[in-house]
């Protein structure tokens, strides 16, 4: 992820009002998340189990503070059981960013097989889970897509995930 | 062992009208919605996720105790949990593990063969974490931990199997009770989300 991409995201998100941040650090994100860890606006939490990243920020998000959970594919694989209770059950909102792992730009060096294990899944998981996504290629659709996003998920009282792949992520 | 009601007869008793509760499932929210029907008590949160989400609360609701009322179970699915109450160390959360050591009526928790939650949480590093195993105990700590602004964290060794206290509320699950947890958020000094 380059410079201008983290700090992009970064301006977006304090523009949203977004001051809590939650991860379990991954290859693709890490930038993103190392630079939120360093930047004072945010509190960063990081979690060992993206399970529950995905239950803490349910209770945040709920609570009224604005937050937002960075992963991956096998993070959103490790959490279908929080996303099954927090999003079908519950219908809270909570706003998602991950890297779509697997997608055909990925050349992060993990096994073919395992990209092509989270591209059959990715999609159709979020699918069956009924969690809404956006996939997001180009650069000049960050901003508004984050933005949007943000004030669907709360709209609609879900969670939504932003698949960053393309020239956003590799 | 502790009485797992009397234990919550007395948290109802103290606790501030503008605290916040989290419960996990069966006795623990059938008990709980008993006895403080009103308020912002979010309940029966499924297996593995009452202690993660009742830390995002604590990180909403800086000024206002947040209680997690959990249970053995549904703490040992996820116990990566204890990691990030460590690392969160919020200092207006109060954890209640109630260890029956035993999964409803189906059969023994790890608790029951050795398994330590208190000495699992220190590890975590959730330097307050300790064991209670009297009524006694509990009369006596948890005033002091209502009061306290640091995590404070105990797991009560209680009877195994149902409570014996009839109950004839209805527990409001889901939604419903979502909408009323929301309603209760609503009129709190602190929400800002509206």
């Amino acid at each position: 992820m380059e410079p201008e991409i983290v700090a992009k995201i970064i301006a977006t998100l304090k523009a949203e009002g977004i001051d809590l941040v939650v991860t379990l650090p991954e290859e693709p994100t890490a930038p993103l998340t190392e630079a939120i860890r360093r930047d004072s606006h945010f509190t960063s939490v990081t979690v060992a189990n993206e399970n529950n990243g995905i239950s803490l920020c349910a209770g945040a998000s709920l609570g009224g503070r604005r937050c937002i959970f960075v992963t991956g594919i096998a993070g959103l694989l490790v959490s279908t059981w929080s996303l099954s209770q927090m999003g079908i059950l519950y219908g809270i909102p909570v706003l998602i960013m991950a890297s779509y792992r697997g997608d055909v730009s990925d050349r992060s060096g993990i096994s073919g097989a395992q990209l092509f294990m989270f591209q059959q899944l990715a999609e159709p998981m979020l699918d069956t889970l009924r969690i809404p996504y956006r996939v997001i290629r180009k650069k000049a659709d960050l901003e508004r897509e984050i933005r949007d996003s943000h004030g669907a998920c709360r709209d609609y009282g879900t969670p939504l995930v932003l698949l960053l792949t393309g020239e956003v992520l590799w | 062992m502790v009485n797992r009601f009397d234990c919550l007869k007395q948290l109802a008793l103290l606790l501030d009208p503008h605290a916040l509760t989290v419960t996990s499932r069966g006795g623990n929210a059938r008990e709980w919605a008993y006895l403080r029907p009103d308020g912002a008590n979010f309940h029966s949160l499924n297996m593995g996720t009452c202690m993660a989400f009742s830390i995002g609360l604590a990180l909403a609701f800086p000024k206002r105790k947040v209680v997690a009322i959990d249970s053995d179970g549904s703490l040992l699915l996820d116990t990566s949990a204890l990691v990030t109450l460590g690392d969160v160390n919020p200092p207006n959360f109060l954890a209640l593990v109630f260890d029956n050591q035993v999964y409803a009526n189906m059969g023994p928790t790890a608790t029951a063969r050795g398994a330590d939650l208190a000495r699992m949480a220190q590890g975590a590093g959730v330097k307050s974490a300790s064991t209670i195993t009297t009524d006694e105990e509990f009369a006596a700590a948890i005033k002091p931990a209502l009061e306290a602004t640091e995590l404070k964290f105990f797991v009560l060794k209680s009877a195994s199997g149902r409570s014996n206290v009839k109950i004839n509320s209805r527990l409001i699950h889901g939604r419903p009770m979502l909408e009323r947890f929301i309603t209760a958020l609503e009129k709190h000094p602190d929400y800002t989300a509206k």
